[in-house]
């Protein structure tokens, strides 16, 4: 099943000789349950196409479908974009932003508060998903107390409180030492493995793509589908 | 999920400090407040407590507390002869600065009829009311003096027959009531000495004006002060006299002004009394001003602090209206917090003024309600912040 196509997809900074092309003619297909890299030198478009597809920014041309809806066709959109972010995308970030005045539950609670998922039912789905992330005896500390790795977990947790169609990943291992960060991985995988939810992760080092099911390369705005398998070998990276 | 309420747990310091800073502003604002309405009470308490139902003074004065009012003491009777007028009776009120157990005093005097006349003390704490014609006062209690003492005024010697306490000078000054004859004696009779050397002065002038030594010696008599002055007329009404109408003929037959105990009042407030409340309004405004700035700058910086996490709220979806409120909640919990500190802390220390806080219900509910908008005007800086955010500055960088 399809997840999220993009056609075309351009976007231009500035104009007249400020312009920037940060991507130009993107196109891909994600399945639901795809799990998929996105790799790239610094500059290259990374962070716009995640936020093009985080619904965040729009797109100067083509076409992103999500879900099943066209939400922007040429520029323009008609949709209630963060009702989206906050009922079908999850976010992971690079350094784990979570809220630091909420404790780790309050955290998770955050997004299913925010759709008006309250009661039992919540603090169950919050349970689970704590025991899920292997953090449920750290439920009501502050954030500041936990170590990187398990801040990135709740963090992951977060991201999944709504049973997202995609999840999106930016650099979410580059504050985590190798092996934390393969564990936040292994994590991702299995997420998108067991709900298949389509999994987009932005990262820098060669080593974390392990099986994932395609690997994108973005250059100069530009896409290069470098392999599209599920057991990947090593990539030169660009550091 | 109250945002609000778990942001302010974590950063209880600099809440709680914020909250004893602003609360204090507040407190001065609300003594001043109690400071205005203490003064008016105060400075209106002995008109309303004299309460008659006209005051009769000196033509174009404002008397006798805005202004000085005097006028010959058989004029009373001319008062009292007017239809509608049931009593009229003759009222002397003087502030003075006078020694007093060997202390520098001031105080006012009150001189009335002590015969069944208006104007006197209506309930004494201690003590007796005037009972003879001469010598004897009713003190307030502030004047510090205790029953039976003799107290030198003047030429004479008084003692303290009574004590009252529930009126004191519209300058918040002590009361001593005397008989009329002693009051207008204490105030305007003269010493021996001076009463002399008057009199030799006038005797130069008569000569010196043309007249014979036996003629100066002659009219001197009928040149010395008259001390039959009365500062004002108390008039109550017949049961059934129209005030107006009895105001009115007064004024016109009798060549006085005539004020209601209300207007007298306003008298009172409207002259003296507002420009101190022009003053304190003054104080007032600058002061809410600035517990506004304060708390504006707390908002701002505890909403600066938390930018990150408020895009990672818009990233994730949150509405505006949700951050939006959580920094309103927080503005007005530090407002209102701030105040009930300020309100508890001057009903706890207003007894220790020297003068009268007088805290109003109304007085206080207006200050909250400017203090609320003023928490209200606070956060905006803050939500501006908020709506200024991008979310995706929280996917690093911009
Ligand atoms: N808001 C913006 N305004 C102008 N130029 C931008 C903006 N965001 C990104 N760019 C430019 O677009 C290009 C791609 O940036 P970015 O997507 O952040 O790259 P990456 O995340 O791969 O490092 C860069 O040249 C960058 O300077
Ligand atoms: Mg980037």
């Amino acid at each position: 099943m399809e997840a999220l196509r993009l056609a075309n997809l351009g976007k231009v900074f500035g104009s007249g000789h400020l312009e920037v092309r940060a991507l130009d003619d993107v196109s891909l297909v994600i399945n639901a349950g795809d799990l998929v890299a996105l790799m790239g030198p610094s500059g290259s478009g990374k962070t716009t196409l995640l936020l093009c597809v985080s619904l965040i920014l729009e797109p100067t041309a083509g076409t992103v479908v999500f879900d099943g809806e066209t939400i922007y066709q040429n520029g323009w959109t008609g949709v209630d974009v963060r009702r989206l972010r906050r009922e079908k995308i999850g976010f992971v970030f690079q350094s784990a932003n979570l809220i630091p005045f909420l404790t780790v539950r309050e955290n998770v609670l955050f997004p299913l508060d925010l759709v008006g998922r309250k009661g039992a039912a919540a603090e169950r789905r919050v349970t689970e998903l704590l025991e899920y992330m292997e953090v449920a005896e750290r439920a009501h500390y502050l954030p500041a107390l936990l170590s990187g790795g398990e801040q990135q977990r709740v963090a992951v947790a977060r991201a999944l409180a709504n049973r997202p169609k995609l999840i999106l990943a930016d650099e979410p291992t580059a504050s985590l030492d190798t092996v934390r960060g393969k564990k936040v991985m292994e994590m991702l995988k299995q997420i998108a493995r067991e709900n298949q939810t389509a999994v987009i992760t932005v990262t820098h080092d060669a080593r974390m793509i392990e099986g994932f099911d395609h690997v994108y390369h973005l250059k100069d705005g530009r896409l290069n589908n470098m392999v599209s398998s599920r057991y990947s070998i090593l990539f030169s990276t660009d550091h | 999920m109250d945002l609000a309420i778990r942001d302010l747990k974590l950063h209880k310091g600099r809440f709680l400090a914020t909250i004893i800073g602003v609360g204090l502003l507040f407190t001065i604002v609300l003594t001043m407040n109690g400071l205005y309405r203490g003064n008016v009470h105060e400075g209106t308490a002995l008109i309303a407590h004299t309460g008659p139902d006209l005051w009769v003074v000196e033509r174009d004065r404002g008397g006798p507390f805005n202004e000085q009012s005097s006028m010959p003491e058989f004029f009373h009777y001319s008062v009292a002869a007017v239809p509608g007028v049931e009593q009229a009776s003759p009222f002397i009120y003087y502030p003075v600065e006078r020694q007093v157990k060997g202390e520098s005093r001031r105080f006012s005097i009150i001189g009335y009829d002590v015969f069944g006349g208006l104007g006197g003390p209506r309930q004494l704490t201690q003590g007796r009311p005037i009972q003879q014609a001469h010598y004897e006062m009713v003190a307030h209690e502030k004047l510090g003096v205790k029953l039976g003492d003799r107290i030198p005024l003047g030429l004479h010697t008084f003692t303290v027959v009574g004590l009252t306490r529930e009126a004191v000078a519209t300058d918040g000054e002590p009361l001593v009531y005397l008989s009329l004859a002693d009051a207008q004696e204490f105030l305007f009779q003269r010493d021996n000495q001076e009463v002399r050397n008057q009199r030799e002065r006038q005797r130069r002038s008569l000569v010196g004006g043309g007249l014979t030594p036996q003629e100066a010696e002659r009219l001197l008599p009928l040149l010395a002060p008259d001390i039959h002055t009365i500062n004002a007329v108390l008039v109550k009404l017949a049961p059934d006299a129209d005030p107006a109408y009895v105001a009115r003929h007064i004024q016109d037959w009798l060549y006085f002004s005539v004020f209601t105990t209300q207007e007298e009042i306003d008298l009172v407030v409207r002259g003296r009394l507002a420009r101190m409340s022009a003053q304190l309004g003054f104080f007032r405004i600058l002061l809410l001003f600035v517990a506004v700035v304060i708390i504006s700058l707390v908002i701002y910086t505890f909403t600066m602090e938390k930018i990150r996490s408020i895009a990672v709220m818009k990233l994730i979806g949150a509405p505006n209206r949700v951050v939006i409120r959580m920094i309103l909640e927080e503005s007005l919990l530090m407002t209102v917090s701030s105040f009930l500190f300020g309100l508890l802390v001057i009903h706890s220390i207003a007894d220790l003024f020297p003068r009268k806080i007088l805290i109003l219900a109304p007085d206080t509910l207006l200050t909250f309600a400017i203090a609320l908008a003023g928490g209200i005007l606070a956060s905006v800086l803050g939500i501006w912040q908020v709506l200024k955010t991008e979310p995706a500055m929280a996917l690093g960088g911009r």
